[in-house]
């Protein structure tokens, strides 16, 4: 079974680069083949990939969240799987290459170093834990698509204003599209990031007995959450709209990374367990 | 085939000429009756503001393309229209023609939606009056295929290339449901009234127009389901309206930075369109820097307008390729029409002499052998015609070569006699 995990674990990226070059493709060539086809491929590359985190999680008796490039695939699973649904849900077909990119990274970054993790942690082993961070990684994936989707907005509404007619012009849905895109996929990752706050903070006491509501990946955290708070009450109470709601979404993203790289790269904290 | 046409149009005359010769459905009609009586057993004739254009099956094989253009010259003498200003086409050349001006690749704007509903306006009339036979019937329904298939498998209609047009593709761009939205479209002339039916076409929620003479306004605004407000309070209106459309003919500007940013306040900095399609402008230029505020004038839209008459342009082999099989499709049926009869005629024949030889020889043989007889001489028969039926058939399918076609039937009918056995046989 080790063995056809390695295969598969070689495989997988060779379907997120295939996947990703299906959507260049047609990004500039806008085919009816590939356009029908790059879907095609999509799902087909998702399967594979849940077929590889089942065995995965088979094979090492634990589900692949125990250290960080066990993340990275689940976040490039995320990432493609919520980009797939949109897809479905919308028939929007043109943004796609600018987030499956997004989880062609992290899958290729996960699959060069991952280790085979047969020895976990206790406190990784809880089932809350699982639910905490699944539901951390898919409120991540939202907010990082609606980041995305604020950042073609941005390109867009340029192109628009100075009147460049090229590309993006032709592939991207109108700013308003893109602006609901983002403002769903931002409440989808809030909610989701809420979820994993509420299950945090029950698992917490449990987990630790040393924990501290001030250590800086909570803080982080809350801040945003806060932000992301503050902006869709902006848009949903205060009627915001357009370009500063998308700026607001590409901050917090920006913010969620910088956090991201501060707690789990250079502070110490209880939270870190990799 | 002897389909003969003629087409004057916008690559052999001017617009003054085509206007001239433009016929309304009446001068339509009558002309039809007048072909009919002299000159066609059925035809076809198309009529746009960018050509006009006979086709025909003639009665007599000595109908020369002048006596055609004599019935659309004599209509108007007075513009002295000579044969030069003719486009002049028979058989395959006119087939393919009517294949060119079905999909939009001879249009004067490229890929032009109109011209398909225009072709097919014209055969319904042709239809109604008798004038649109066997042949024609199926000439048309493989124009309109290939009409329908340039549309759907190439890019050839695709983009606005009108600055009208253009204005409502780019608020599309920024707006994603029109229904949602209102727009503001002032002045009436030609480019207004036009912006306002494409905004009205495309679903817009609420449509406002202005015009300094308001009865103009408000005649089109009853035609299209549209309000009307007084041209010297459209300021006070501004900030009501997502779409602004301008295409007046105002010596100066008539919405000025200041009027648009206070608008925009008042929309809590909502997303706003002006359109100006008016030379010399009509809205204040630097309302662009302003934020939430998308302005564009002629020289914008005009951008937009030529990358898609470059883009339609490139998709015209693509076109090509399409009237390329369609016409290969309409000759291999045309010319299985020559075949039918002639392999009929074959089969006849031999048909004949079996039954003869059968009839002389069938008492000879018991009722049960009798049967057999019958099947087995007619089984000889169809093995002996199986391959010359076949090689007919696939020459005339080909549709590569009508000669070698033709050539094949003669052969088989002087080697045959069936001819003469037809006459002798009268």
């Amino acid at each position: 079974m080790i063995s056809t995990l390695h295969i598969c674990n070689l495989i997988l990226p060779l379907f997120y680069w295939a996947t990703v070059g299906i959507y260049l493709y047609d990004f500039f060539n806008d085919s009816s083949f590939s356009s029908n086809s790059k879907r095609v491929l999509l799902f087909h590359t998702l399967l594979f990939h849940v077929f590889y985190l089942i065995l995965r999680t088979i094979a090492f008796d634990h589900p692949p969240i125990t250290n960080v490039f066990e993340i990275f695939t689940v976040l490039a699973f995320a990432v493609s799987f919520a980009y797939f649904i949109l897809e479905l849900e919308t028939d929007i077909r043109g943004t796609g290459l600018f987030i499956i990119i997004i989880s062609v990274i992290f899958q290729t970054i996960s699959s060069i170093f991952i280790q085979d993790e047969t020895v976990v942690k206790e406190v990784l082993r809880s089932n809350l834990l699982g639910s905490h961070v699944l539901s951390a990684l898919l409120g991540y994936s939202g907010i990082t698509i609606s980041a995305v989707y604020g950042f073609l907005y941005l390109i867009l509404y340029k192109e628009i204003k100075l009147n460049k007619f090229g590309l993006i012009f032709e592939r991207m849905p109108s700013l308003e599209k893109l602006e609901q895109l983002s403002f769903y996929a931002a409440i989808i990752g809030f909610i989701l990031l809420s979820v994993a706050i509420i299950i945090g903070i029950i698992w917490l006491p449990r987990a630790f007995k040393d924990y501290s509501y001030l250590d800086p990946k909570l803080i982080g955290t809350a801040l945003v959450w806060l932000l992301y708070g503050i902006g869709l009450a902006s848009k949903i109470l205060g009627g915001w709209h357009g370009k500063r709601v998308v700026i607001f979404s590409i901050i917090g993203f920006l913010l969620a990374i910088a956090s991201t790289l501060v707690t789990n790269f250079l502070a110490k904290s209880f939270h870190s367990f990799y | 085939m002897n389909l003969i046409a003629v087409s004057i149009n916008h690559h052999t005359a001017p617009v003054e000429l085509r206007e001239a010769l433009h016929l309304n459905r009446e001068e339509i009609i009558d002309l039809i009756a007048e072909l009919k009586k002299e000159l066609f057993s059925e035809g076809l004739i198309i009529s746009t503001c960018n050509r006009t254009e006979i086709y025909g099956i003639p009665k007599e094989n000595k109908t020369t393309y002048a006596d055609i253009e004599k019935f659309l010259i004599d209509k108007k003498p007075e513009f002295n229209i000579n044969s030069e200003r003719f486009q002049k086409f028979f058989s395959c050349s006119a087939v393919n023609h009517l294949f060119k001006v079905s999909s939009g690749i001879d249009s004067l704007l490229i890929g032009d939606n109109q011209i398909l509903g225009q072709t097919k306006e014209a055969f319904q009339v042709s239809e109604d009056h008798d004038f649109a036979g066997f042949l024609m019937r199926r000439v048309f329904d493989a124009a309109i295929k290939a009409g329908k298939r340039a549309k759907t498998e190439t890019q050839i209609s695709d983009g606005a290339i009108t600055v009208s047009y253009a204005a409502v593709q780019l608020i599309e761009k920024i707006f994603a449901n029109l229904g949602k939205k209102s727009a503001l479209v002032i002045g009436m002339g030609e480019t207004g009234e036009i912006a306002a039916k494409h905004l009205r076409d495309k679903g817009i929620g609420k449509l406002t127009l202005a015009n300094r003479t308001l009865a103009k306004a408000t005649a089109l605004a009853e035609a299209i389901s549209a309000n009307v407000i007084p041209f010297a309070e459209i300021n006070d209106y501004l900030h009501d309206f997502d779409i602004v459309i301008s295409a007046t003919s105002a010596p100066d500007l008539i919405i000025k930075k200041d009027d648009v940013a206070a608008a925009i306040k008042k929309r809590n900095h909502s997303a706003t369109v002006l359109m100006d399609i008016a030379v010399p402008r009509d809205i204040d230029p630097e309302t662009r820097n302003l934020d939430g505020i998308f302005y564009h004038d002629i020289d914008s839209l005009q951008i937009i307008v030529d990358q898609n008459l470059k883009r339609r342009k490139d998709e015209i082999p693509k076109v090509q390729n399409i009237i390329m099989e369609e016409l290969v499709a309409f000759f291999s049926w045309y010319n299985s029409l020559e075949i039918t009869p002639a392999i009929k005629s074959l089969r006849d024949f031999f048909e004949d002499i079996r039954a003869e030889e059968v009839d002389k020889q069938i008492n000879r043989f018991s009722q049960e052998d009798q049967e057999k007889l019958e099947i087995l001489t007619k089984r000889i028969i169809n093995k002996i015609l199986h391959h010359p039926t076949v090689e007919l058939k696939k020459t005339a399918e080909s549709g590569v070569n009508n000669n070698e076609t033709a050539i094949k039937i003669g052969i088989l009918k002087e080697l045959f006699g069936i001819e003469n056995k037809t006459e002798d046989k009268r």
